[in-house]
């Protein structure tokens, strides 16, 4: 991400955003922020064509530019057909109360929560079909993926239901969805992935075994990243209730190094398996997470697409 | 305010602790809700700059809890002003006994004496009664009950102290027994004040073995006197000592004519020394004349060795050498005085010649023999009355003499003189019958077949002392071939001192005045009998010059310190001069029969009044023998040992602590203490509640 786009003013802080009480007006606000800041340089690399877009070439039927995309970028772009872009995606999304942490205003639940609504709204948009199931420590709610009116909004309403749970379990959840989803699709995780990573490996690579396309997003907090905490303190696991009293001064350096051996495990695990790892920390514009999924799958598109010529 | 038991006074060093506890535990109470505790540790609580105290009031009261839970347990009271016990209730008398015998002379011993004595009499200063004896084969009195009642107790230490500046040990053997009895019933002697409820003996002394300590044998103890040792240690251990065995120097031997002297080396048991020399002293006392023998003792044993006094270099002083306690090693010796014993021969073999009674009489005493004797012989016919008259000691007849001798020689025998008259022919019974005044006493030539035997021998006589050992008292190998029978009707009061198996007297003892005649009916030589060949012939002659008086009177020689030297009468009351070994000379008045004044080792010469005598006097042999063994004997013969006496700060001590108890436990303050730290405790637990709540509401508004 380039200073550019820190910088810029196209892009809604996150915490301006979680003022938006409506999730779905959240979303919408992210996805059209999006759109509205195509046009310009700072999504290098970004091309409409990894979504149901693809560049204007010589032979392709006028009718079929969309003029609001022109409007936006002064490019031609021709909508793809709907049988181009036959997307089932799933959004696994976090409830455990660890993801009720936060430090910037507002909890890493109400942004992954944020994040899940602005993707089921720009893929609906895109004419996809999206589907939910919450989890904590066992699965809360499923939604399957639908693309009909109103199944948005029950989406929404879903995503809307506050963090609770004693533990994070990935495990359970995981596997329920191997059982209950049939057909092929984008399985996005949405978690913090707080926990042992041992077990939940072994169910991610049954998800892609059984020709899932997997994408995880790894939702951290600033503080949980930078542990920039001053005073010494009893901490109180959010999840457990259990307590330790550390001084950060002195922990500090060790918490570091094991935290980031945890997420380099995360990244090596994917990469292992052949998922997308997106990291995410919650004072990052979704604008740009966004982006940063969307420009995964086009990487992978090509790759697909690379791989069938 | 006083403790019973203040270490657990310690216990308030825990007061520390909450403080510490108060210092570093988590100044915090902040609660920091994190999303995982997965990747953190806990951080040890420590103290630092900015520790600071929270909450002083449950500080104050959790110290307060521990410190009046540690005065609790160290048992507070209030000492009471006056004492319980008195220093001393017990009223006392101590009679202290001191060993100043020879073996204190060892290294070191006397000074340990005067430290223990010192030591006692200031632990003992306060007591109603205390006597001092000291003792070696006598016990004096150095301090009686009355002195030292008179004596101010602040001065009575130094009293005794200064007695025994004076004190030294002498030279003397050690009566243990007999001073312990001394010491027993001078306790046992009626108070003349309240009576006193303990007495003791406290007995200093090095305890050897050879203290005598027998007398207790059958010593009853009088009731309630204890006894206690205080066993004087002497460094090193071990001694080696030097003892004259014979009286006086011997003969070498046959064919020699050096005297020897024979003497014993004893070695204690606990000896370290095995190698010692002994040899002759030069007079100047520099060191040994000649080669010294050397004697190898083990510890425990003792040897015998021989020293031939030398020649020319005249010495009355032999030492040994390689031992450290010298005051044993030295051993005086004196020449033997002269002993020749007069005898008065007559006979008709004046001639020596051979197998005569005369040759056999002058062969049982050799030249240099020991006794000598003095010959004087006389034919029976030239024998003179006058001669006769004035014969002393012992005189022998073999053949009658002149008419009218034998009645002169009757005079001298009731002067004291004795007569051995052998009946050597019937016809000589006239002249002994003239001796005895027995008028016409006959006698028969009596000719036994073979031969006779002697028989009912006076053993018990003292001529027949040396025969009274059934071993040696069997005169039936003696054989008799001729003897003359007298009748025993005609010798008055004779005593018949054997007879022959015939039953006629053999030999025959007739009392004449304040004299005796010895009468054998048959001669010692070979043509008579078989006496003179016999091995009983010549103690038989000894036992005759000894009863006869015809040797001088032995004089012991050889003495102990502390012994009185017997004196011989003087002449004419004439006073004697002793020289004492130191050099010092003392007056012995002419009628003095006795010199007690031994009380060194040495030689002690007595001149004047016709005497020149020596006399040698040595340590007690029993002083060597200083393995100290003696307490274990006091306990086996039940002298009535007594607990061993605490020091004194040791007994105020221990009152103090008994006072103490006795305080506390009528106090018992420590009850107060702990329902106060119970109190304590309560209040600070409805305070930390308290606090607790408080904390927790602020937390929560600040929440």
């Amino acid at each position: 991400m380039t200073s550019a786009v820190q910088n810029s003013n196209a892009l809604v802080s996150p915490s301006a955003l979680m003022r938006i009480r409506n999730l779905e007006l959240r979303a919408r606000v992210v996805v059209e922020g999006f759109w509205s800041g195509i046009h310009r340089s700072p999504y290098h690399g970004f091309s409409v064509e990894f979504t149901e877009y693809r560049q204007y070439s010589a032979g392709d039927d006028p009718r079929y530019v969309d003029w609001r995309v022109f409007g936006r970028s002064d490019r031609y772009y021709i909508k793809k057909f709907e049988d181009e872009t036959n997307l089932r995606c799933l959004l696994l999304t976090d409830q455990s109360r660890s993801m009720n942490f936060g430090s910037t205003g507002y909890t890493k639940a109400q942004y992954a929560a944020t994040l899940a609504a602005t993707l089921a709204h720009f893929l609906n948009q895109q004419g996809d079909a999206v589907g939910l199931l919450s989890f904590d420590q066992r699965v809360r709610e499923y939604l399957p993926p639908r693309h009909r009116p109103g199944h948005l909004r029950q989406l929404m309403l879903a995503l809307e239901k506050p963090a609770g749970g004693t533990a994070t379990d990935l495990v359970g959840p995981l596997e329920h969805v191997t059982e209950l989803v049939r057909k092929r699709g984008l399985m996005v995780v949405i978690s913090d992935f707080l926990l042992p990573l041992d077990r939940v490996e072994v169910t991610l690579s049954r998800l892609l075994a059984a020709g899932h396309e997997l994408t995880v997003f790894q939702v951290l907090d600033p503080q949980e990243v930078a542990f920039d905490f001053a005073e010494a303190s009893v901490f109180q696991d959010i999840e457990t209730g259990r307590t330790l009293y550390v001084d950060p001064a002195l922990a500090r350096q060790e918490y570091r190094r094991r935290f980031d051996a945890h997420r380099q495990a995360l990244v090596e695990l994917c990469q292992r398996l052949g998922a997308r790892q997106i990291p995410v920390i919650t004072d990052r514009p979704l604008e740009l997470v966004l982006f940063d999924f969307l420009r995964e799958r086009a990487r992978r598109e090509v790759r697909i697409r690379g791989g069938r010529r | 305010m006083n403790f019973l038991t203040p270490l657990f006074l310690l216990g308030t060093l825990a007061i520390a602790g909450p403080i510490l506890f108060h210092l570093i535990r988590r100044t915090t109470r902040e609660r920091t809700v994190f999303s995982s505790l997965l990747f953190l540790q806990p951080t040890p609580p420590r103290l630092t700059r900015r520790s600071r105290i929270e909450h002083w009031l449950l500080l104050l009261l959790r110290c307060l809890a521990l410190g009046l839970l540690a005065f609790g347990f160290a048992r507070p009271f209030l000492p009471k002003a006056a004492a319980i016990l008195p220093a001393s209730t017990e009223s006392k008398r101590v009679v202290l006994l001191v060993d100043t015998s020879a073996s204190l002379q060892r290294s070191g011993a006397w000074e340990t004496v005067r430290t223990r004595v010192a030591d006692w009499t200031r632990r003992l200063s306060g007591i109603e009664e205390l006597a001092v004896l000291t003792f070696d084969r006598t016990t004096q009195s150095r301090l009686d009950f009355t002195a030292w009642k008179s004596t101010a107790p602040g001065d009575r230490v130094a009293r005794i102290q200064g007695l025994f500046q004076e004190i030294e040990p002498g030279w003397k053997g050690t009566e243990l027994g007999q001073a312990l009895i001394r010491a027993a019933e001078l306790l046992n002697e009626p108070s003349t004040g309240p009576e006193p409820r303990i007495r003791q003996i406290i007995l200093l002394s090095d305890l050897q073995e050879g203290g005598h300590p027998e007398s207790l044998q059958a010593y009853d103890w009088p009731r309630g006197v204890e006894l206690i040792l205080d066993a004087i240690p002497v460094r090193p251990p071990g001694n080696a000592g030097l003892q004259p065995v014979t009286e006086e120097p011997a003969s070498a031997g046959p064919g020699s004519s050096n005297a020897v002297v024979r003497v014993r080396v004893s070695n204690t048991a606990d000896s370290t020394q095995e190698q010692f020399e002994v040899g002759w002293l030069a007079p100047d006392g520099a060191g040994l004349l000649g080669t010294p023998l050397k004697a190898y003792v083990p510890p425990g044993q003792s040897r015998t060795l021989s020293l031939t006094v030398p020649e020319g270099t005249p010495s009355q002083r032999i030492q040994l050498r390689g031992d450290g306690a010298t005051f044993d090693n030295t051993v005086f010796v004196t020449a033997p005085p002269p002993s020749q014993a007069r005898v008065t021969y007559v006979g008709a073999d004046l001639d020596g010649e051979n197998r005569q009674p005369l040759f056999f009489l002058q062969r049982a005493f050799p030249t240099n023999s020991r006794p000598s004797v003095l010959w004087t012989t006389r034919p029976a016919d030239q024998w003179s009355p006058e001669e006769a008259r004035n014969a002393t000691g012992l005189t022998v007849v073999t053949a009658p003499p002149s008419t009218g001798t034998a009645a002169a020689l009757r005079e001298g025998v009731q002067a004291g003189g004795t007569v051995l008259w052998v009946v050597g022919a019937p016809a000589g019974a006239a002249s002994l019958g003239e001796l005895i005044q027995s008028p016409g006493l006959t006698a028969t030539e009596s000719t036994p077949g073979s031969f006779a035997l002697m028989t009912d021998v006076a053993l018990q006589h003292p001529l027949f002392a040396p025969f009274a050992d059934p071993r040696f008292g069997d005169f039936s190998r003696i054989r008799i071939w001729k003897h003359r029978a007298l009748p025993t009707n005609a010798l008055g009061d004779a005593r018949i001192l054997a007879r022959l198996d015939s039953g006629s007297p053999a030999m025959v003892e007739v009392p004449v005045g304040r004299g005796r005649v010895i009468v054998w009916t048959f001669g010692w030589q070979p043509d008579e009998s078989q006496w003179a060949l016999s091995s009983k012939f010549v103690p038989f002659l000894l036992s005759l010059l000894e009863y006869s008086s015809a040797l001088p009177p032995v004089l012991q020689r050889q003495f102990q310190v502390g012994d009185a030297l017997p004196l011989p009468a003087g002449d004419g009351g004439v006073e004697r001069r002793v020289r004492l070994p130191d050099g010092t000379e003392q007056l012995v008045s002419a009628g003095a029969t006795q010199f007690g004044f031994t009380d060194q080792p040495g030689i002690y010469r007595v001149t004047g009044g016709g005497s020149d005598l020596e006399f040698a006097v040595n340590v007690d042999p029993a002083e060597s023998r200083t393995l100290p063994t003696a307490g274990d004997t006091l306990e086996r013969l039940g002298a009535p040992m007594a607990k061993p006496e605490t020091p004194a700060a040791e007994q105020v001590q221990r009152r103090e602590e008994l006072q103490a108890a006795d305080a506390e436990g009528r106090q018992k303050l420590w009850r107060w203490f702990l329902g106060a730290t119970v109190l304590v405790l309560l209040v600070e637990t409805a305070a930390a509640g308290w606090a607790a709540r408080r904390s927790r509401g602020m937390m929560e508004a600040s929440a």
